[in-house]
């Protein structure tokens, strides 16, 4: 799963390293509207639905945060 | 006690309240600074303080009937089978939606009627009398709470967390009304949310010695930058913003410029004051500031400066309007179609108009501030927009955007474009903004500077020279945090002897330096009107 999230990222802002990075948020490297975009690309790829509330830094700040939110939404089905 | 700066809270209010703070078992510590913080409103607002109470009551109650209503919902999810427990969610969720609504209702509803029914009555006027109907609507004057822009966004921030049920609703009225009222934030924030604050100011903890001489050290360090930079440009200021038809487009320019300068000094001072306040009492509140003008975009701008308006904006307007159902089902179709940077751009955008707009409103009742709010929306898009084509173009021509000379060009783009909004916002309405914005376009000269014009503005030489260096001290204190080392920390590593050098020198300066006193009008503070 970690290797899509990175695939789709890199397709939304190649400029920062997902392999290291855990202040994607916090640091500013994804914007509003590349979390919108990221946001629709992990509904479609891994078929779950992210609610606003969701949409916190700590779930976004780093591709294992992410992971780990979508692994949850996929298990609350 | 109009300021944070004035005399009265600073040498008076605050230490009394820090002292008796400090002298009451932990227990009683909250409510001295409850009962403190209702003192500072009353001292301000008089009787309007019902207003306050009226917000922190509401949403105490609306906080227990949201959990009321999701313990409910637990207990039913709890009897029905998987197949229904949609069914049961979604009703739940339609019932705390319409308890949200209700709390809206109340609480913009009355910053809606105080701050904006002159406004919006005047241009109803207007538009029924250009449209030849023989009616108009009555006007109120309505005396407005200090800080109700502020502690709105704060009461609204809990309810939404409850509803979200990212933070517990909490049944201690008195908790809740110190996280409304507390006295360093009451008037220009920061806008605090329940998780950042309210656990913290009930605790009662005692005051350390690092907590008095950081907090010091900063309260020191924002009267500085208020009373010899911000309060010294306020008469130039004043001078060209009503008198713009008598100068020409280089001062144009330097309202612009100063007026920009004299807000982040004001603002920014003013937070220091009030975080460095709260720090006395052991409290760490979220910073408001980070340096804004290292901005290399004006949505970086955005990120550094007045932050907790921003966070708010993100939070609750943007991010649940842009991922709405109908939005969401837009950026889908839309990145299928035109890619993916520019397909969640429409929604984005959608949701960013309706961002701007209200941020243009919160600051204040007039077309100009819905301009400024326009203004940004505008740049903020447009940079997206053609972000794709100047990635490629730099690529091509080998300059790298994080590095280098590319890197102080977008800063001072950056900082020239902020100038601009804040010519508009600061301008006596909307008109006035565009004559000085074609002023200082079509008729820039420098005569006013070799004429003697620019020293007939209020500010002598000194006075140049004075906020020159005061401006070039804050710069090099920014340069040094933007580059990641805790200036107060550092300071905290020296000898005792350096330690109390920097701050009797910050309180010389202020004394010799400050604007006060008999030559000069007590300015009131920026934010607070807002």
């Amino acid at each position: 799963m970690k290797e899509q999230i990175i695939e789709i990222l890199e397709d939304i802002q190649p400029e920062a390293d997902y392999e290291t990075c855990r202040t994607l948020i916090d640091d500013h490297i994804l914007s509003s509207l590349d979390v919108l975009s990221l946001v629709a690309e992990l509904e479609d790829e891994f078929d779950v639905t992210i609610p606003t509330v969701e949409v916190i830094p700590s779930n976004f700040n780093s591709v294992d945060a992410i992971a780990a939110m979508v692994e949850r939404l996929q298990e609350e089905g | 006690m109009t300021s944070y700066v004035s005399i009265l809270y600073l040498l008076i209010f605050l230490p009394a309240v820090l002292l008796v703070y400090n002298v009451l078992p932990k227990k009683y510590r909250p409510i001295i600074l409850l009962l403190a913080s209702y003192a500072f409103f009353w001292s301000i607002s008089r009787k309007l303080l019902v207003f306050l109470l009226v917000s922190t009551v509401s949403i105490h109650h609306i906080g227990l009937w949201l959990t009321a209503v999701q313990s409910e919902r637990n207990d039913v999810l709890a009897k029905t089978e998987r197949s229904g427990k949609k069914a049961v969610k979604a009703l739940y969720i339609r019932r705390q939606r319409w308890i949200v609504f209700f709390a809206a209702c109340v609480h913009v509803g009355t910053l809606l009627v105080l701050k904006y029914s002159g406004f919006f009555g005047r241009n109803i006027n207007t538009l029924l009398q250009t449209a030849g109907v023989g009616l108009s609507v009555p006007i109120l004057k309505l005396m407005m709470p200090i800080g109700i822009s502020f502690y709105t966004m704060q009461a609204m921030s809990y309810v939404f967390d409850v509803y979200r049920e990212t933070t517990k609703a909490d049944k201690n009225l008195g908790r809740l009304a110190l996280y409304m009222a507390f006295f360093p934030t009451i008037m220009e924030g920061p806008i605090c949310r329940y998780a950042d604050d309210a656990e913290q100011l009930w605790e009662g903890r005692r005051s350390t010695l690092e907590n008095l001489t950081f907090g010091t050290e900063r309260i020191l360090y924002g009267v500085f930058k208020k009373i010899i930079i911000a309060d010294r440009l306020n008469i130039m200021i004043k001078t060209l913003y009503t008198g713009y038809a008598d100068y020409d487009g280089g001062m144009m320019a330097v309202a612009a410029i100063a007026y920009t300068c004299q807000l982040y000094m004001e603002f920014s001072g003013t937070m220091d004051v009030v975080i460095g306040s709260a720090e006395l009492f052991g409290v760490v509140l979220p910073e408001n500031f980070r340096h804004p003008f290292f901005s290399k975009s004006i949505s970086e701008f955005w990120t550094r400066w007045h932050i907790t308006l921003g966070t708010w904006f993100r939070d609750y307007i943007f991010y649940p309007l842009s991922m709405s159902k109908p939005l969401k089902k837009l950026t889908s179709k839309a990145r299928k179609k035109i890619g993916n940077h520019f397909g969640p751009l429409i929604a984005g955008t959608m949701a960013l108009f309706v961002v701007w707009l209200f941020n243009g409103l919160w600051h204040g009742a007039g077309w100009h501030y819905i301009f400024f709010g326009m203004y940004h929306l505008v740049l903020i898009v447009a940079a997206n927009f053609v972000e794709p084509f100047t990635r490629e173009f730099l690529e091509k021509i080998h300059i790298r955007r994080e590095e280098g000379p590319y890197r102080i060009f977008r800063m001072i783009r950056t900082a020239l474009l902020v100038c601009i909004g804040e010519l508009f916002f600061r301008a006596e309405g909307l008109r006035a903004g565009f004559c000085m914005f074609n002023k200082m376009v079509t008729q820039f000269t420098l005569c006013s500077f070799t004429d003697g014009t620019i020293f007939s503005l209020g500010m002598d030489k000194l006075d140049f020279i004075v906020v020159a260096l005061a401006v070039l001290f804050v710069f090099a204190v920014s340069v040094v945090s933007e580059k990641g080392t805790n200036v107060r920390r550092l300071l905290s590593t020296k000898r005792r002897i350096i330690r109390w050098a920097v701050c009797y020198g910050l309180i010389l300066c202020c004394i010799i330096f400050g604007a006060y006193g008999m030559n000069y009008t007590p300015v009131d503070p920026i934010y607070a009107g807002f």
